[in-house]
């Protein structure tokens, strides 16, 4: 389709706006309201243009371009007209800083006087030269204008962690509260009053946080303003330089744009065009991520005790010390536990120089079994290949969602981005869980099933896609005779009974979204059902999957479990974490080497202790040697995320202190110990060694990452299609006499190795919740507590302590808390897949 | 001539209720469509009868019906715009307290001939006792299965529901009125896509003025013939006509349309207050443009007083004497418009309290030199360059005032 514009002859897309196709047609059209990622606004006005044969102006950003069109985007006219639109802005923007006449002598010095008072001429905005509105000024050529700025006088908003909100600033474009509600689905804020009164806030003035902020930044990021700005920026000057990362806080893998200032880290930024996170992150690796690296509790050097004291010494020293500790105990007396977020390349050498090193196959993953590991044990014992990789985009394009087992909006963001997509287009989403997810309220049918009860809910929902008639052409696949068989008697009234689903009403809807002709996804995460419990659920996930044509997506966490599944696959002897666990209590592993951290519920003393760490801990400061590991920052890594995507992160900064890469260490260490193959100068010469020797991994080349491409883990091809033996028991999750109370955990991986991310983020640990159970109101008033009381909470596995909140979205006889892997002894030990059997009593 | 449609039950003792409603023939013409016409024949009577909306923007009727989508497997809705926000309009009230069942009867024929099933009168807030009555006479109707399911044993249904509004003059836009109905701020939206096609909860909706849909029973009644004939001129029917100001008898006159605006004044509203000399008038609630003195001969239709370069609007007429200084007026204007943005759009939510905010500075004796073409170019500014038209809505009236009250502005401003 062609139009016409300022006289060119010009090819627009169909359905593209007049604005998008100028842009992409580098026509400049001045607009303050618009962003590409939104849906039109059109209230600055700015972008007016003529349209021939149209009465009046028209706003380019919400014209949709029609074959022929003929468009004025500039004419002395619009230009007039444009001044005035910005007069009118500017009238109500302290705005010295953007007509000011010694501007260009100022920008240089801008950002270092800044800490005058808030309230004169130029120093007032925050917003460090990221400005639209300078911008738009420029392109006007606007120097003066012709009525008084007038300050608003709103008081600055700082309520709330991480930023800051100056409505005096705001240009009322309206960007943050389409962000908020278009994309991220939480629509905490939004326009309140009219007139000149209006102004953007929360419902009845609450605070972010009370009005359901996730705090993912992204208004901040689209602000054209200095009206919402990162408040650990405000003082800071302009980063002189810009470096991409991989987010290493989630199992997403988030493309960040680091921006620094001689040579430090300053903030980061979703990239825009991140391939999984297309301008968008969450909490974590928005504002947390220097706190990963600029840590106090980072170690520095290496450090061994010889005699009391653990005591700094060289590389030298400390390696040596270790090599010949390590080479006194024999193979199956050392235990490794490898961390789930170090790179693929730190993996690598990790099981090489356990199994050729140490002649050891004791080395555990530190989480416990990830979800990947737990079907394909499964599909290996009934000889089906199971396809793991996706793409968070074929999330966004199916007609029917089912999600259990993680409450995403925290533990998988960009995964909840697609959810919310697929559900704006008209997707059916089907959450199945215990309590409410913090954004339930998009589900089609929130299924409040008792904890432990999916796999019955999967399996009926198989059971009736069995009983229609369109499949009598998966009659030969394997596995489906036993399938009948084993969904035959889930009878209506047992499964109503045992999930709490409340009539058969909820479970026909249920059933109609997996009619034939919709694209079904599953998403299953491995929490709030029970270890036990998790095994059935995957393989009725993956049936119900295979039944309706759809897919499986199962939601591992861990910035690269993913590649641990994958690295570890080609070894046959394997330890998982809960057999490592058992063999340390009955004093089998006498040395421990530890990359990550895990909690023994058990005493244990092992005589030997290293740990390799960026991170102090209890452990660390227990440990007979402690080696600094380098962050991710600090080196080109790989890492893959929970689709298969591989993806390469750059150094983008120096080694910290006397920090190495995990696989220096090893590597070294190795060496020390008489090792030949270990001589490794760089990462991506062990990348090669992976590419050649994991089938997962081949064709991925070092060159490869420069290319661009969507890479994605080799997965298994073939016939051998099936379906997985599951178990429907009759019972579900529930306390007992002693411990009457189930304790779930909502899912979030909030550490980064040994750093506990609340701890080390006051803000965080606010929006978190930590410390916190929520309680219903029966139980509350059953066990007379009120909010905010301290309770102390029994387990078979120990003591811990909370403060109770009230809340409508647990229900009776389940408490809730996040996910915290706390370290100090006197807590539970809470894992991933545990749904906890608990007392809780009033009490510090 | 002169024959009563809207008016014709006003006065009588319990004229709201549905049994004097019944005694004048009340629901006869829903008896005749349920029973005997097609949804084809009704929407092209309405056609036929060339109803123009009584809301403001005078858009045919039956047009507006005729863009609904029928084959569409999504509900279809009207909603009955009862918001009566503009300043100097005052009709719709005196239809749903004096005769609410002609306006339910209204909305049976519509929807009947869009094939509607649910209905919402979206009543302004401050009318509480209207919205009362509105509800107790839907309770009436459906008592005597003119609403509700299988009306009348034919098998149409309706729902009525009577929605309160919060105080917004924005939200008698018919596009923000819809946002409020479904729960969120009035803020109005951007067309197109037109309500006909995509509008409350994304489904086709019609939305109608009060007086226009009570037109609706005397078309179909009496024939399109009668009703068009009733108007003077080309536009059918009559209006009423919400007098006020400095006028001996102000009020609510039901009038054919054409009906000369002096005769308006001077004949049916008793003349001017205490026989004070006519200054101006705003012939169709706030946002027309005023007429002067030599401007009033001038009849009382839709396309003339585009014409005049005024309007027809909501037919509220308000006159104003030489007593009045126009700097009043326009203060007044302008006080309201940026009350009542909604402050999505540059050029309306600055440019009104900057309006505003000169206004005030003048009448407080501080005008400045230039203040005049200060407020006539933020008038400009605004006129066709806003997302709504609220925007012109204040910028018409405060140009008109601006240019032809000119010089009895300028003489506010000291030197
Ligand atoms: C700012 C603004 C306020 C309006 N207020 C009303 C109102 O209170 N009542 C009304 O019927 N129409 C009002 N309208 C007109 C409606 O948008 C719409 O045109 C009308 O309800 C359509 O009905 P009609 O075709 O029957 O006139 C308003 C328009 C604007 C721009
Ligand atoms: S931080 Fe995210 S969730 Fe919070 S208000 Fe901004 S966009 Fe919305
Ligand atoms: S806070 Fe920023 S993004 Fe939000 S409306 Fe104001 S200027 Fe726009
Ligand atoms: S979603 Fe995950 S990868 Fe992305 S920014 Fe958040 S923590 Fe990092
Ligand atoms: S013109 Fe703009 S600011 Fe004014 S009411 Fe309409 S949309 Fe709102
Ligand atoms: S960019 Fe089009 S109106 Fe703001």
């Amino acid at each position: 389709m062609k139009i016409t514009l300022d006289g060119k002859q010009i090819e627009v897309e169909e359905g593209q706006t007049v604005l998008d196709a100028a842009r992409e047609n580098d026509i400049y059209i001045p607009s303050l309201c618009d962003n590409p990622h939104l849906s039109p606004f059109s209230g600055c006005r700015l972008c007016l243009v003529e349209i021939k044969g149209q009465r009046g102006y028209a706003p380019s950003c919400s014209t949709i371009a029609r074959e022929g069109m003929e468009v004025k985007s500039d004419s002395p006219k619009l230009r007039k007209i444009r001044i005035r639109i910005l007069e009118l802005i500017l009238s109500e923007h302290p705005s010295a800083c953007l007509i000011c006449q010694e501007k260009e002598n100022c920008d240089e010095y801008k950002s270092t006087i800044r800490k005058v008072g808030e309230t004169t001429g130029c120093v007032l905005c925050p917003n460090n030269g990221r400005c639209d509105l300078q911008k738009v000024a420029d392109a006007l050529g606007v120097d003066s204008i012709r009525f008084p700025a007038i300050y608003r006088d709103i008081e600055v908003n700082k309520k709330d962690p991480f930023f800051d909100r100056n409505y005096n600033l705001c240009i009322l474009c309206g960007r943050c509260v389409r962000v908020c509600h278009e994309i991220r689905g939480t629509s905490t804020i939004t326009f309140v009053n009219r007139g000149s009164d209006a102004v953007i806030g929360t419902a009845l003035d609450k605070t972010l946080q009370d009005a359901g902020c996730q705090f993912c930044g992204a208004c901040v990021d689209v602000c054209p303003t200095g009206a919402l700005t990162e408040r650990s920026l405000k003082y800071e000057k302009i980063a002189d330089e810009t470096k991409e990362t991989i987010c290493p806080l989630c199992s997403m893998g988030c493309r960040l744009d680091v921006g620094k200032y001689e040579g430090r880290i300053l903030s980061s930024q979703p990239s825009e065009d991140g391939k999984v996170n297309q301008g968008q992150a969450c909490v974590k690796g928005r504002f947390l991520l220097k706190n990963t690296v600029y840590s106090g509790q980072r170690i520095k050097r290496p450090m061994i005790r010889r005699k009391k004291d653990l005591e700094p010494v060289s590389w030298d020293e400390a390696l040596d010390f270790v090599a010949e500790k390590l080479k006194g105990f024999p193979g199956d007396k050392v235990g490794f536990i490898q961390s789930s977020q170090v790179s693929c390349e730190d993996m690598f050498v990790f099981e090489q120089f356990v199994r050729d090193v140490l002649k050891s196959d004791q080395i555990a993953a530190e989480s416990e079994n990830s979800v990947y590991g737990i079907l394909k044990e499964l599909a290996d014992e009934s000889g089906v290949i199971l396809p793991m990789n996706h793409k968070i985009k074929e999330i966004s394009q199916a007609d029917t969602i089912f999600l259990s087992g993680a409450d995403i909006v925290s533990s998988h963001p960009i995964v909840w981005l697609a959810v919310l997509k697929a559900v704006k287009t008209g997707a059916g989403l089907i959450i199945a869980a215990p309590f409410e997810f913090s954004l339930s309220r998009y589900a089609t049918l929130d299924l409040r099933i008792k904890p432990g009860s999916e796999a019955m809910l999967l399996g009926y929902l198989a059971k009736q896609v069995l009983g229609r008639e369109d499949l009598s052409e998966k009659e030969t696949v394997k596995g489906l005779e036993d399938l009948k068989k084993s969904v035959e008697d889930l009878r209506i009234e047992d499964v109503l009974k045992l999930t709490g689903i409340p009539n058969e009403e909820t479970l026909t809807h249920a059933e109609k979204l997996f009619r034939p002709d919709r694209s079904v996804v599953l998403l299953l995460g491995a929490g709030f059902a029970g270890k036990e419990k998790i095994k059935n659920t995957l393989a009725a996930g993956w049936n119900l999957a295979r039944l309706t044509r759809g897919r499986l997506f199962l939601l591992g966490s861990g910035v690269n479990e993913r590649g641990q599944f994958e690295i570890r696959k080609i070894y046959d002897k394997k330890i998982d974490l809960s057999e490592f666990i058992r063999k340390a209590a009955e004093g089998k592993i006498e040395a421990l080497y530890m990359t990550g951290p895990i909690t023994l519920a058990v005493k244990f003393d092992p005589a030997f202790l290293v740990v390799q760490d960026s991170y102090w801990s209890d452990m660390a400061k227990k440990a007979h040697a402690v080696f600094p590991a380098s962050t991710f920052a600090e080196d080109e890594c790989s890492f893959v995320n929970t689709e298969g995507r591989v993806q390469r992160s750059g150094s983008i900064i120096p080694h910290y202190e006397e920090s190495k890469p995990d696989w220096w260490i090893i590597s070294r260490l190795a060496q020390k110990m008489g090792a030949r193959s270990f001589s490794f100068k760089k990462s991506s010469d062990i990348f090669n060694r992976i590419e050649k020797e994991i089938p997962a991994f081949t064709g991925i080349t070092n060159v490869s990452f420069t290319k661009e491409e969507d890479l994605f883990i080799k997965e298994e091809q073939g016939d051998k299609i099936g379906f997985l033996p599951a178990v429907y028991d009759r019972t579900v999750s529930s306390g007992e006499k002693r411990y009457p109370f189930l304790l779930v955990q909502d899912g979030g991986y909030d550490s980064y190795r040994n750093l506990d991310l609340t701890k080390e983020n006051k803000g965080f640990a606010k929006i978190r919740e930590t410390g916190i159970i929520l309680l219903n109101p029966e139980d509350a008033v059953v066990l007379e507590l009120k909010n905010g009381e301290s309770v102390k909470i029994n387990s078979e596995s120990g003591e811990s302590h909370a403060v109770v909140k009230i809340s409508e979205a647990v229900p009776a006889g389940i408490v809730k808390t996040h996910f915290l892997r706390r370290l100090s002894p006197d807590s539970i030990f809470v894992s991933m897949l545990a749904v906890l059997p608990v007392n809780i009593k009033r009490g510090e | 001539m002169e024959e009563k449609i809207l008016t014709k039950l006003f006065g009588l003792k319990d004229s709201h209720t549905i049994d004097v409603y019944l005694k004048h023939d009340g629901y006869k013409t829903t008896r005749k469509v349920i029973m005997e016409m097609k949804p084809g024949e009704v929407l092209e009577e309405v056609k036929a009868a060339n109803l123009r909306g009584r809301g403001g923007a005078g858009f045919p009727a039956g047009v507006k019906w005729g863009f609904v989508p029928q084959n569409i497997d999504k509900p279809k809705y009207l909603c009955v715009n009862a918001d009566e926000g503009e300043p100097g309009t005052f009709k719709d009230r005196y239809i749903m307290n004096h005769d609410p069942h002609l306006l339910l009867e209204g909305i049976i024929i519509a929807s009947y001939a869009v094939g509607i099933h649910k209905a919402y009168i979206y009543i302004r807030g401050e009318y509480e006792n209207v919205a009362l009555r509105m509800e107790k006479a839907i309770e009436e109707a459906a008592a005597r299965r003119y609403l509700g399911k299988n009306i009348l044993g034919k098998g149409f249904d309706l729902d009525i529901y009577v929605h309160r509004g919060a105080g917004a003059y924005i939200c008698g836009e018919e596009t923000a009125l819809l946002e409020s109905l479904e729960g969120k701020r009035g803020n109005p939206r951007m067309k197109p896509p037109f309500p006909a096609s995509i509008g409350l909860f994304g489904c086709p909706t019609v939305i109608n003025n009060v007086e226009t849909l009570s037109n609706v029973p005397f078309i179909i009644q009496n024939g399109a013939g009668k009703f068009t004939r009733n108007g003077l001129l080309k536009d059918g029917g009559t209006r009423l006509f919400g007098v006020s100001g400095m006028v001996e008898k102000p009020g609510i006159y039901e009038l054919p349309i054409g009906t000369s605006l002096k005769d308006i004044i001077f004949k049916y509203a008793g003349g001017m207050k205490k026989g004070k000399k006519f200054k101006a008038v705003i012939p169709g609630g706030m946002s027309a443009p005023v007429l002067t003195a030599d401007e009033i001969d001038i009849n009382m239709d839709f396309d003339s007083l585009v014409e005049a370069k005024s309007m027809l609007g909501s037919a509220g007429v308000i006159v104003i004497d030489e007593e009045t200084s126009m700097l009043d007026v326009l203060k007044t204007i302008a006080k309201f418009y940026s009350h009542e943005s909604c402050g999505q759009c540059t050029p309306c939510r600055i440019g009104n309290a900057w309006i505003r905010k000169i206004v005030e500075r003048i009448a407080e004796g501080k005008g400045k030199p230039g203040d005049i073409d200060n407020i006539h170019r933020l008038a400009k500014n605004m006129l066709q360059k806003t997302l709504c038209p609220l925007g012109d809505a204040a910028a018409m009236p405060i140009l008109a005032i601006t240019e032809k009250f000119r010089k009895e502005l300028e003489s506010y401003i000291g030197n």
